[in-house]
Order: structure tokens, then C-alpha cells, then sequence
């Protein structure tokens, strides 16, 4: 088993329970022993990034911290704009030795404790992508997702920017396919899955943040998929439950289920209903699964 | 060395498209621009593109390669031509096409006057006979910005400017940002409201294909958060993306995690959210809403108070917090490893190329 420090993020911990559970359940099947964060806080999306740097530098670096303290090398994230997020505050803080000790020393002054730089913040789907984890993955998957269509949908900041990313090719990601793939399912192929789903100006800017949202959704649609997956609870939310503004402003009816990457998983692997918990979806996606039984 | 591409042809009078291959010899150094120019010079004199410097600066050569925007110029074709691959090339996006891979840089154009590229008048002279003299310290604030060549490689693949042509994209708004950190300018603040249109700041999508796709570093979307941080800074918050903003301050502050459920009151005002009520409605059914009470409290929040309280006396605010990590990303850029001999075999950007075959 690899120890990580879990740092669920505010979807998980709120909005998107149903990703918290199915995590918790899928990652002993994979190898991972899940060490839960009591003291840390949101990262802040993009928006207290953008709207005040300095702030978003010190939170990251706070959950940084804890991860350190509980003496994790590995920090498990679950939702891409964490993943760039605290990636992004770690190379800062790795890469500036001025920086860092500046950091720490308000660290200190508040009573958290001090980030030597040393943990690496890594997604559940990276973990299961490739290594280790993979393998075992294979061997959980035995249920298989025979016959299903799923397309993957891996939202902006998973791929970009790749220098902080430093996973795969931006513009031919192969991690979602290669799960999908090793869980029996056919990953469905359509350009509009590197892209954008609209979810940061999606309050602001509504009709723009629609008009991204529907290249996903129709295509994958087109495509023939059965399902979308997608390793963001932010992109989930976008797909799930913004798609009914989508069929409302269109006049069309899309109905596309939108499944979490540790559903999915978890799917295949045979976790329970009470774990996967998919009537708190907007799309039920049970109908589309229901294909997997006979 | 042999090399293979296949063009996207194009004719905006007749409104033919054809996608053409063509096979020919070329010296192993060349760039794809090289290979444009003699596919034309041997093969199709109609063959349309625009150039100018053949060294990445004049901006000229902007155009997609497998569908993502590059400087021909600085395409290598070596790798790519090695390992058999036919990459195609066409005009890029978010623009029209004149003629083959030429584009209507119209548009383009008015976004960049629009944002008044050049200083505002009325900073203090220096004394007869000085210069006025900037520190490296501030000028670090518009070093990146400094870099644009406006080829329009980041506008080619902006997603929110697919959804809005209207918004005003990655390269004017770098371009603002250019001015707005530079200290000779004395229109800071106006610059800053107009940027908060409705077109503006807070359209951006942050969908990071612009600092994906500049050639030159100038990273885009991080000229937009640091405008983002001005404004809020200079109290210019109208806009919903930056009440948005706040409110994730705000409730870090409180109960540590997002408070969703009173996020769209915050961000739209009470009016327009009771319209988004039946949504709403939808969402709280199926528990997709958070629940309000009792607000889901992290544990030791009082640290996350505590350290904004300690961040806004110490006052790095604005671009300045954006700034300060730029010096340790930017070893990111080229593969920086502690140590290494940067001009060592190998240390050089390369194309990416399909695996295993890199
Ligand atoms: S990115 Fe979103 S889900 Fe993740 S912690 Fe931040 S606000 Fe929460
Ligand atoms: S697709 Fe949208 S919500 Fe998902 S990561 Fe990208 S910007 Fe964020
Ligand atoms: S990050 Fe913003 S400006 Fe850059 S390409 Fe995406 S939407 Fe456009
Ligand atoms: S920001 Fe970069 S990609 Fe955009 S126009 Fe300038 S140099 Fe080109
Ligand atoms: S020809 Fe000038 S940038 Fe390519």
C-alpha cells in the first residue's frame, strides 16, 4: 500500500460527496491507503489565485504543510483545478528558496507547521494511469465495463499548462483511454475532449460559458458514447448539471450520464451503490449502466 | 532528409478547401517555414502564407500544426520527418481565412488598438537631461508581456473567444496588462475599469490553451490573473467574476471550504439568482447545492484568517503576488534541472511526438 495524504477539495467534501465515497472505496483495490486531512481548507479555485496571489500562495502551502506533517511524500488529489493549483504553489515554493522562507516564516507566525518542499502533488489519475497502480487496477476491474461506450472528457487543467503538469502530451492525452480501456470499456474518440467545459465563468459569464460546454457534450453524443468520464468534480458539475440549461437554451435533448473517474472505476470494480451513489446525479446514469448486467 | 505534409488549401472567393499532400527533399535543419517555402518554390506557387523574419520575431508565421498553433520558424522538422510522421497544417483558428493558411488579422488588430498600446501621459519627468530610470524590480512585473510578437497563435486557440468573439482575447489583454504594470503610466486605474467589461477580465475561461500555445513565454493567462489582482486591489470588483473572486476569499476566511450554496447570490446579486431558483431547485434535490446549515467547518480555519490578515499587512497585493512566483516557474519552462549544463545535447525544446518514438 502507498501512503498518501487525501485532499478531497471543497466539491468533494460538499457538492460532489458521491466523489469522496467512491474514492475512499476504490483506493485500497489500488494500493492506496488514504491518510484524510483534518485542517486543511479549500485552494482556492482560480479565483482567490487570481484575485489575490499572495493569499492563494499561503493556503497551498498550508495544505502542503499538513500533507509534510503527516508525513506523506505523495499529496492524492482528486479534482484538476487543485491538482494545478498546488502543483503550481509547490514549484513556486520548490523553485525560490527566498520565497519559501518567507512563506514559512507566516506559516509559523499563525502556528502551521513548516513545508520543506518535499511532497509531490499527484491525481488519483495519474496514480492509476500508469505504475503500480495500473497494475492492480487491472486486476480490480474484473466486473469489466464490457460494451460500454465511455468517453473521456479531461477538462483544461489536468493537461495545462503541461509544464506544470509534466504528465503527457497536452494535445494527445492517453491516461483516461488506457483506464477505460483496461476496465473492458471502449473509450470513444472526438476533439472537443481536451477542451473546455465552461465551469470558472459559468455564473459570470453563462451564454459564453454554454457555448464551450456544448462541444463535449454534442460530440461525445455524436460519437455514440454511453457515458462521459471526467477526472474534474468541477467539469462534472459543468456536464451534469449544467446540461439541463444546455437542452433549455438549445431546444435539444442530450441526456449524456457523466460519471466521475473513481465511479467509473468503481464501476467495473463492483463497488456498491451506497459507494458510488449515483442517484445524486442529475443525469441518472443507472439506465446506461443497466447495459453492463445483461 | 524526406518530409511529408499534408496543407489544408483554401479560397475564400471561390470557397474551395482541399486538403493537399506534398512530398519532397529537405536539409535537415529546416523549420516548417522551410518547407512552406519550398513546397512553393517547387511544387505550388499558389501556396499562401505570410513571412517575414525567418527567427521568431516579427510574428508573421502563425499557424496550426495537428491542429495546435505554432511559428512555422520555429518548427524544427527533423524529428517529426524521422519518425514518418505527416503532420497537417492549416490557418488558425478564431480568425478568417483569406487564403490558405493567411488569415484576417482584422479583428486582431482592433482588440490590440482598443487597449491603447502605448504609455499614457502624465507621470512625473525626470529632471532635463535624466532618463527616468525603472528598476529591475519593476520592470520583472511586465517582463513576460514584454516578449509578445502578436502573432496570434494564443487567440487561434482561445476557447472563450470560440464561444464570444467579442471577448478581447489573450493577446490585447497581455497586452494591457504590458501597460498597466509599467510604472511610466499614468492611466492605471481607467485602464483597469475598461479592461472589466463585460469583454474583459473576467470572460477568460482559464482554459491555459493560450500559455500553452505562445511561442514566445509570454503566458497569457497569467497577465490576465495579475490585471484580476489589480483590479480587485484598486476596489474595481463590479463584475461578477470578481465578486465571485471574493467570495471564495471570504469563505476560506469563515468556514475554510467554498460556501456554495450562497455562491451564486454573491456572485449574481439576489435579483438574478432568484431567476436561477427552479435550477437551484434541481440542484438541492439532488443534494447538489451543499446544505447551508450547518456550514461544513474545517478544523484550525482560524490559521487561514489569521494568515490573510498577516498577507494584507504585509501588502503584496495586486500583481505583485503573481510576480513573485514567476522567477521559480520560469525554470519550469525549458526543463530547468538544478545543475544541468542548459546547453548540453538534448536541452532544447523538442516537437511532441507520438510515443515511443520520442
Ligand atoms: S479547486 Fe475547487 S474543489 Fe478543489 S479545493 Fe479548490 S474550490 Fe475546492
Ligand atoms: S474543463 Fe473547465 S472546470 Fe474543468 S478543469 Fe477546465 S476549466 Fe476547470
Ligand atoms: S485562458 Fe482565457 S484567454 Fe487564455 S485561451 Fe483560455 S479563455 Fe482564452
Ligand atoms: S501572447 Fe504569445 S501567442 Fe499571443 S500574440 Fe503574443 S507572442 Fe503570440
Ligand atoms: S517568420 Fe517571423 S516569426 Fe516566423
Amino acid at each position: 500500500m502507498k501512503r498518501v495524504a487525501y485532499y478531497k477539495g471543497c466539491l468533494a467534501s460538499l457538492s460532489a460527496k458521491e466523489l469522496d465515497t467512491s474514492t475512499q472505496a476504490l483506493a485500497p483495490k489500488v494500493g492506496l491507503e488514504l491518510i484524510e486531512l483534518k485542517s486543511v481548507t479549500c485552494c482556492g479555485a482560480g479565483d482567490i489565485h487570481e484575485a489575490e496571489p499572495d493569499y492563494y500562495l499561503h493556503l497551498n502551502a498550508r495544505i502542503l504543510a499538513y500533507a509534510e506533517a503527516a508525513d506523506c511524500d505523495t499529496l492524492l488529489t482528486v479534482c484538476n483545478v487543485c491538482t494545478l493549483n498546488l502543483r503550481q504553489a509547490n514549484f513556486m515554493l520548490q523553485g525560490d528558496a527566498n520565497l519559501l522562507d518567507r512563506i514559512n516564516e507566516n506559516l509559523k507566525t499563525v502556528g502551521v507547521p513548516q513545508y520543506s518542499g518535499k511532497v509531490d502533488v499527484r491525481h488519483l489519475l495519474w496514480e492509476i494511469a500508469e505504475g503500480e497502480g495500473y497494475e492492480k487496477l487491472k486486476v480490480a476491474a474484473h466486473k469489466g465495463l464490457k460494451g460500454l461506450k465511455v468517453a473521456p472528457f479531461y477538462g483544461c487543467q489536468i493537461l495545462r499548462p503541461s509544464k506544470i503538469m509534466q504528465f503527457e502530451d497536452p494535445d494527445r492525452p492517453w491516461s483516461l483511454e488506457r483506464i477505460i480501456e483496461a476496465c473492458g470499456g471502449e473509450a470513444i474518440d472526438y476533439p472537443a475532449k481536451i477542451k473546455c467545459c465552461g465551469f470558472p465563468i459559468i455564473q459570470a459569464r453563462e451564454e459564453t460559458a454554454l457555448g464551450e460546454l456544448i462541444q463535449p457534450v454534442e460530440q461525445a453524443m455524436e460519437a455514440g458514447a454511453d457515458v462521459m468520464v471526467t477526472p474534474c468534480p468541477l467539469c462534472h458539475l459543468s456536464l451534469d448539471a449544467w446540461q439541463q440549461k444546455l437542452e433549455a437554451a438549445t431546444g435539444r435533448k442530450f441526456g449524456m450520464p457523466i460519471l466521475h473517474l473513481s465511479q467509473l472505476v468503481g464501476v467495473a470494480a463492483g463497488l456498491e451503490e451506497s459507494e458510488l451513489k449515483f442517484k445524486r446525479h442529475i443525469v441518472d446514469p443507472r439506465p446506461a449502466l443497466d447495459k453492463l448486467r445483461v | 532528409m524526406q518530409v511529408a505534409l499534408k496543407i489544408w488549401r483554401y479560397d475564400s472567393s471561390t470557397g474551395e478547401r482541399a486538403l493537399r499532400e506534398y512530398e519532397f527533399d529537405a536539409p535537415e535543419e529546416a523549420t516548417l517555414l522551410d518547407c512552406l517555402d519550398i513546397v512553393k518554390e517547387r511544387q505550388d506557387g499558389t501556396l499562401a502564407y505570410r513571412k517575414s523574419c525567418r527567427m521568431m520575431i516579427c510574428g508573421s508565421c502563425g499557424m496550426r500544426m495537428n491542429g495546435a498553433a505554432v511559428l512555422a520558424c520555429k518548427v524544427r522538422m527533423y524529428e517529426i520527418a524521422q519518425a514518418g510522421e505527416v503532420p497537417v497544417i492549416s490557418a488558425m483558428g478564431n480568425l478568417p481565412i483569406v487564403k490558405d493558411l493567411v488569415v484576417d488579422m482584422d479583428s486582431f488588430w482592433q482588440k490590440f488598438k482598443a487597449m491603447k498600446p502605448y504609455l499614457q501621459p502624465g507621470y512625473e519627468e525626470p529632471e532635463d537631461g535624466r532618463e527616468y530610470r525603472i528598476s529591475q524590480e519593476r520592470m520583472n512585473a511586465v517582463h513576460k508581456e514584454s516578449l509578445c510578437v502578436n502573432c496570434g497563435c494564443c487567440v487561434s486557440e482561445c476557447i472563450a473567444m470560440e464561444s464570444d468573439p467579442e471577448f478581447l482575447g489573450p493577446q490585447a489583454l497581455a497586452k494591457g496588462m504590458r501597460f498597466v504594470g509599467d510604472p511610466r503610466d499614468a492611466a492605471t486605474v481607467e485602464r483597469l475599469e475598461e479592461y472589466s467589461g463585460e469583454h474583459g477580465i473576467w470572460e477568460c475561461t482559464r482554459c491555459f490553451f493560450c500559455n500553452e500555445r505562445c511561442p514566445k513565454g509570454v503566458d497569457p493567462r497569467d497577465a490576465i490573473a495579475k490585471l484580476g489582482a489589480e483590479a480587485i486591489k484598486e476596489g474595481i470588483d463590479r463584475d461578477m467574476g470578481a465578486k465571485h473572486a471574493k467570495w471564495f476569499i471570504r469563505s476560506t476566511e469563515t468556514t475554510g471550504w467554498l460556501r456554495e450554496t450562497e455562491l451564486v447570490p454573491k456572485t449574481q446579486g439576489v435579483v438574478s439568482s432568484v431567476k436561477q431558483m427552479k435550477f437551484a431547485m434541481k440542484l438541492i434535490s439532488h443534494n447538489k447545492a451543499g446544505l447551508a446549515f450547518p456550514p461544513h467547518v474545517a478544523a484550525d480555519v482560524g490559521e487561514a484568517r489569521a494568515l490573510h490578515k498577516l498577507v494584507h499587512e504585509q501588502g503584496r497585493l495586486g500583481f505583485e503576488g503573481h510576480v513573485q512566483g514567476e522567477r521559480a516557474l520560469a525554470k519550469l519552462a525549458h526543463g530547468y534541472k538544478e545543475g544541468r549544463d542548459p546547453y548540453a545535447p538534448g536541452s532544447f525544446p523538442r516537437p511532441y511526438l507520438p510515443e515511443g518514438e520520442a
